[in-house]
C-alpha cells in the first residue's frame, strides 16, 4: 500500500490521461522516485481506473521482486531516474504524436504556447520497442536534455519534478501535435508570427 | 577558449606577491565556476587544521563562464571560504557590477592567502596588480569607502568591508558596489583578518560567446520568457521580494519574536505593498538584468539607499516584535555600511531579546522597541558593550547566558524568514544546509507556498526528500555558472544548459547541470564531513522539533525530521549516518575525495 | 459574508486596500461576486471559470485550489497574483 496522498494523485492523473485519449484502457505507466525506491504502476492495471493496490515499490538500483509484478517498462524509467534528476516519469501513447512521429525526427510546434514550453520534441527509434535496454539507454540519454521525448510509433517519455508537471507535458504536448495535424489537413500555408522560430530546431 | 578566461590570480598578502596560474579545464567542466571552483580550490588549500581567522585561510573569489557574457543576470559572482561562524564552508554570492567587472580582469578565480602587516587594498587593472596601503581607510565606513576608492559603476568597482569585517565580528559581510552583499557566514571577517579592506577592479577584457548565433536565440528565448512570467515581469519589479511577507504570514509561516510565533499581525506594515507604497523611491537593476528588482528607499529622515529586501525587513521586523518600516529600512542601510549580514544580526537581536525576557541575559531590550536597533548595529559592528556578545553570532552568545537552545540557528547559521514548523521541506533544507540553515541552499517557497512549479503539500513529509535534493542541485549549478535565481523562477535549467553550450561552444544538457549541481553539493558535504560534521548536525533548534506552533494555520505542527532525513539519506545514495557512500563518489568522479572519508 | 483579503497588485486594480465583505456558499461563488462588484479584476483570478495558474489562495491561511471549496461566514480568503519567489 502506498501513501494516501500519493495514491490520490496516481489515481487522479491516470484517469484524466485516460479519459483525455492519451492512452488505451491498459496501455503507458506511470512512477515516481521516492526515497531509494520507485513506485510504479503494476502491469496489466487500468490506467483509467487505479486502485491502492495497482503499484509495485521496488529498489532504485538493484533488483528485487518488484520487478515480478512491476510494468513492462521499468526498465526504461530506472534507467531515467539514474540518468536525469527526474521525479516523476509519465509514458503514455498519444495518437497524434505518435502518428507524427512515424514521419519525422522531431516535432516543432507551430502553436504559441507549444512554443513556449517545448520549442522542439525530439524523436528517438529503437528496434525492440518495448522494455529493453536500448529503449532505455536512448530514451534516458534524450531525456537528460528535454523534458518529453517521443519513441517513434510507440508514445511519449516525459518527467517532472511531481507527476502533475510531468501529466502537463504530455497533455500539451498531444495539443501541439493536434495543431500540427490540422494545419496539414487545413492544407494553408502559415503565416509565421514568432521571432527565432527557424531557430527552434537547434534546440 | 570562450567562457572562461583560463587563469587563477593567486594573491599572498603575507609576502606581498602575486602568481598567475592556469585553470584546470577539467576541473572548469566538472565545476562549472562560481560556487563549484570555489569549493574545488577550497578543498586542496583548506584543511580541518585551518582556523578560519587564521592566514591560513583562504578566501577565494569566482565568477562563471556565464559571467559578464550579457546573458540576462550574468552579473553575479561568489566567494567561497571556512566559516568563521560554523566552521562549515562558507559560499556567498552577489549581484550588482563588480562580478561582471572582475571578468573583464581575465581571470576566473582570485585566491587571497596571508595576512598583510597593516591595512592594504588590491587594485587589478589592464596595468596589472598592486596591493597598496589602506591606512587612511581603516575604520572607514563601506559606503565612504566605495566612494573613495573611486566606484564607477559600469567602469570601476569595488568591493570591501566595513567596521564589523575589521573588528573580525563574526557575521560580518563583504559589500560590493555600494549596497551588494556576500553575507551568509562571516566572510567579512575572514577578510578583516587578513588586513584586507577592498579589492578594486577595472578590467577591459570582453566575454565574447563562441555561439552568437545560438547565443542570439537564447537571448531572445529568455527574455521572451521572462516577459511572460508575471513574476519577473510585474511583481519583482513592482514590489519587490518583500511581496511575499503577507503570503508567509497568512499561511502561519512567518517566524515571530525569535521564532516563539508563526504569525506577526503587524505584517501588513513590513510588506512588499507597504514599502512601494511608503518610502519606494523606484527600482533598479543589476548589471544585464531586466527583472530589476531592487528597491532604492528614502525614509522619513531623508536617507536614501537599497532595500530591505524579505529576509531584511523579517530579521528587524517580525523577528524583533518591530512593525516600524522606516527604523527597519535604516537599520538596513547602517547594516550595509557598517559590513554585517542583515539575516544574522536580525536574527540575533531577536534571540537576545528573548534571553532578556526570560532573565537570562542582563540589558535594557524587550521585543518592540525599534528604537534600540540602530545602537545594537553600531556596537555590533564595534563590539561594544552588549554588541560583543551579538557580534559572536546567536549560537555563542545564547550558549553563554546558558539558553543555546534559543538560538534559532542551525551549525550556528541563524534561520531565515520560514518557520519550517509550517513547511516541512524547509525544514528539511535547513537541516541539510551545508552553510547551515539557509534558504538559498534549495529554497521550498515555490513548490510550499507559491505553487511553482506546482503546488506541494507543505505539511506532508513523504516525498520532501526528492525535491529538496533536486532543488539543492539545481541552487549549486546555478550558484556555479553563475545566473540569479530569480531567473530560475521564469526558465528552467534547459534554457541555462543551452546558453552555456553558446557561450563556451561545447556541449551541455539540462542534466549535465544537475549532475554537476549534485557533485558541488556533494563536496561541499564531504568538505563539512571532514572538518567534522556529523549526523547530529543535520538537525534543527528543540522549538522545531517539540515546541507547537502556538496558533494560526499551522497551530499544533512541529518538524517531524527523523523520517524525512531518512529519506533524504536513502534519496542521495549516502548512508545512514549521512555520509557520501564510495558507488556515489565514483559516480561522481569524487574519487579524490574518498580518502577523506577513511580518515 | 465572508471577508476577502487582497494582496500585492489586486489592490491597484480593485483600488482598494482594505478588507471586503462577499457573499458566496463556495470559492468560485465568491471569487465570481468579487468579478461583479470589481470588473477590473475580471480575467485577473478567473479565466473561463478556472483559476489562473500561479495565483495562490488561501482560507483562512490553507491553500485552496478547488473552486468547489465551501465557504462560511467566519472564513478569511486572502488572494495573492503570480507574486515574487522572496529571496534575501
Amino acid at each position: 500500500m502506498i501513501d494516501e496522498k500519493l495514491y490520490e494523485e496516481f489515481r487522479d492523473i491516470g484517469r484524466d490521461i485516460f479519459l483525455t485519449g492519451l492512452t488505451s484502457s491498459h496501455g503507458g505507466n506511470m512512477s515516481v522516485r521516492v526515497g531509494d525506491k520507485i513506485i510504479i504502476k503494476r502491469r496489466g492495471a487500468q490506467f483509467g481506473r487505479l486502485k491502492p493496490t495497482d503499484f509495485v515499490k521496488t529498489r532504485f538500483q538493484g533488483k528485487d521482486s518488484g520487478i515480478v509484478r512491476a510494468s513492462t517498462e521499468l526498465i526504461v524509467h530506472r534507467a531515467i531516474y539514474e540518468k536525469t534528476s527526474a521525479l516523476a516519469i509519465i509514458h503514455a501513447h498519444p495518437r497524434t504524436a505518435i502518428t507524427l512521429s512515424l514521419s519525422r525526427d522531431e516535432i516543432i510546434p507551430i502553436d504559441n504556447e507549444g512554443s513556449y514550453f517545448f520549442r522542439k520534441i525530439p524523436v528517438v527509434t529503437v528496434e525492440l520497442a518495448s522494455g529493453s535496454t536500448e529503449l532505455a539507454e536512448a530514451v534516458s540519454e534524450a531525456l537528460r536534455g528535454y523534458k518529453i521525448v517521443m519513441q517513434r510509433g510507440h508514445g511519449c517519455f516525459a518527467v517532472g519534478q511531481t507527476l502533475e508537471e510531468a501529466y502537463h507535458w504530455v497533455s500539451a504536448l498531444e495539443e501541439v501535435c493536434d495543431i500540427i495535424l490540422e494545419a496539414s489537413l487545413l492544407g494553408e500555408e502559415m503565416i509565421e508570427y514568432r521571432k527565432h522560430s527557424e531557430s527552434y530546431e537547434k534546440w | 577558449m570562450a567562457g572562461w578566461n583560463g587563469k587563477i590570480l593567486t594573491i599572498d598578502l603575507t609576502n606581498q606577491t602575486h602568481e598567475i596560474c592556469p585553470l584546470d579545464m577539467e576541473i572548469a567542466r566538472q565545476f562549472i565556476g562560481g560556487r563549484g571552483l570555489g569549493v574545488r580550490l577550497l578543498w586542496d588549500l583548506v584543511g580541518p587544521d585551518v582556523e578560519p581567522l587564521s592566514p591560513e585561510n583562504a578566501l577565494i573569489f569566482t565568477t562563471g563562464p556565464i559571467t559578464g557574457s550579457g546573458s540576462q543576470t550574468s552579473n553575479r559572482f561568489n566567494v567561497s571560504s571556512k566559516s568563521p561562524l560554523t566552521g562549515t564552508i562558507l559560499h556567498a554570492n552577489s549581484g550588482g557590477w563588480w562580478g561582471m567587472q572582475f571578468k573583464r580582469t581575465g581571470y576566473d578565480a582570485l585566491i587571497v592567502r596571508g595576512k598583510a602587516k597593516a591595512p592594504v587594498i588590491i587594485e587589478i587593472t589592464a596595468q596589472g596588480v598592486e596591493i597598496k596601503d589602506a591606512d587612511q581607510l581603516w575604520g572607514t565606513g563601506v559606503f565612504e569607502t566605495t566612494q573613495a576608492l573611486g566606484q564607477d559603476r559600469n567602469n570601476r568597482n569595488v568591493l570591501c568591508i566595513g567596521p564589523a569585517g575589521e573588528n573580525l565580528v563574526r557575521i560580518a559581510s563583504i559589500m560590493n558596489d555600494k549596497e551588494r552583499a556576500l553575507a551568509r557566514g562571516g566572510p567579512g571577517a575572514v577578510m578583516g583578518s587578513k588586513m584586507l579592506k577592498a579589492i578594486v577592479v577595472e578590467g577591459d577584457q570582453k566575454n565574447k560567446p563562441a555561439d552568437q548565433d545560438l547565443f542570439k536565440f537564447m537571448l531572445y528565448e529568455t527574455g521572451k520568457l521572462l516577459k511572460a512570467s508575471p513574476l519577473t515581469s510585474q511583481a519583482l519589479p513592482e514590489f519587490g521580494t518583500a511581496v511575499v511577507m503577507n503570503v508567509i504570514n497568512e499561511i502561519g509561516a512567518l517566524p515571530t519574536r525569535n521564532f516563539q510565533q508563526s504569525q506577526f499581525d503587524q505584517a501588513e506594515k513590513i510588506s512588499g505593498e507597504e514599502i512601494t507604497d511608503t518610502i519606494l523611491v523606484k527600482n533598479q537593476a543589476c548589471w544585464a538584468c531586466p527583472i530589476s528588482c531592487t528597491r532604492i528607499t528614502k525614509t522619513k529622515s531623508d536617507k536614501q539607499g537599497e532595500g530591505p529586501e524579505y529576509e531584511s525587513a523579517w530579521a528587524f521586523g517580525a523577528q524583533c516584535g518591530i512593525d516600524d518600516l522606516d527604523t527597519i529600512t535604516e537599520a538596513n542601510f547602517l547594516c550595509n555600511d557598517m559590513g554585517l549580514d542583515t539575516i544574522s544580526m536580525g536574527n540575533t537581536i531577536g534571540c537576545a531579546m528573548e534571553l532578556t525576557e526570560k532573565g537570562l541575559m542582563e540589558a535594557e531590550l524587550d521585543f518592540g522597541q525599534a528604537d534600540k536597533l540602530l545602537d545594537l548595529i553600531h556596537d555590533t559592528a564595534h563590539r561594544r558593550g552588549i554588541g560583543a556578545e551579538m557580534a559572536e553570532g546567536s549560537y555563542r552568545m545564547a550558549e553563554k547566558f546558558g539558553a543555546p537552545e534559543l538560538s534559532m540557528s542551525v551549525k550556528k547559521l541563524e534561520m531565515p524568514a520560514y518557520d519550517p514548523r509550517g513547511m516541512q521541506g524547509q525544514g528539511l533544507v535547513f537541516a541539510t544546509g551545508n552553510r547551515g540553515a539557509c534558504h538559498e541552499e534549495g529554497n521550498m517557497l515555490g513548490p510550499e507556498v507559491l505553487a511553482l512549479p506546482r503546488l506541494i503539500d507543505r505539511f506532508a513529509t513523504q516525498g520532501k526528500a526528492g525535491i529538496v535534493s533536486v532543488h539543492q542541485d539545481s541552487a549549486a549549478v546555478i550558484d556555479s555558472l553563475i545566473y540569479c535565481k530569480f531567473a530560475n523562477l521564469a526558465v528552467a535549467e534547459e534554457f541555462f544548459a543551452r546558453a552555456l553550450s553558446a557561450v563556451t561552444g561545447e556541449h551541455f544538457t539540462a542534466d549535465d547541470l544537475m549532475m554537476v549541481g549534485e557533485r558541488i553539493w556533494t563536496l561541499e558535504r564531504l568538505f563539512n564531513i571532514r572538518e567534522g560534521f556529523t549526523k547530529a548536525d543535520d538537525t534543527l533548534p528543540d522549538r522545531m522539533l517539540s515546541e507547537p506552533v502556538p496558533d494560526g494555520p499551522s497551530e499544533g505542527c512541529t518538524v517531524k525530521l527523523a523520517p524525512m532525513l531518512e529519506e533524504y539519506y536513502a534519496f542521495r545514495g549516502w548512508d545512514e549516518n549521512g555520509v557520501p557512500r564510495s558507488e556515489k563518489l565514483k559516480e561522481l568522479s569524487l574519487e579524490f575525495a574518498i580518502e577523506a572519508e577513511d580518515d | 459574508m465572508t471577508t476577502i483579503k487582497l494582496y500585492a497588485n489586486l489592490r491597484n486594480l480593485a483600488g482598494s486596500k482594505e478588507l471586503l465583505s462577499i457573499t458566496g456558499k463556495s470559492l468560485r461563488d465568491v471569487l465570481i461576486e468579487l468579478e461583479k462588484q470589481f470588473p477590473a479584476l475580471a480575467g485577473v483570478i478567473l479565466e473561463n471559470g478556472v483559476l489562473r495558474q500561479h495565483n495562490v489562495i488561501s482560507i483562512n491561511g490553507h491553500h485552496a485550489t478547488d473552486l468547489n471549496t465551501p465557504v462560511i461566514e467566519d472564513d478569511m480568503i486572502a488572494i495573492f497574483p503570480p507574486i515574487a519567489g522572496g529571496w534575501s
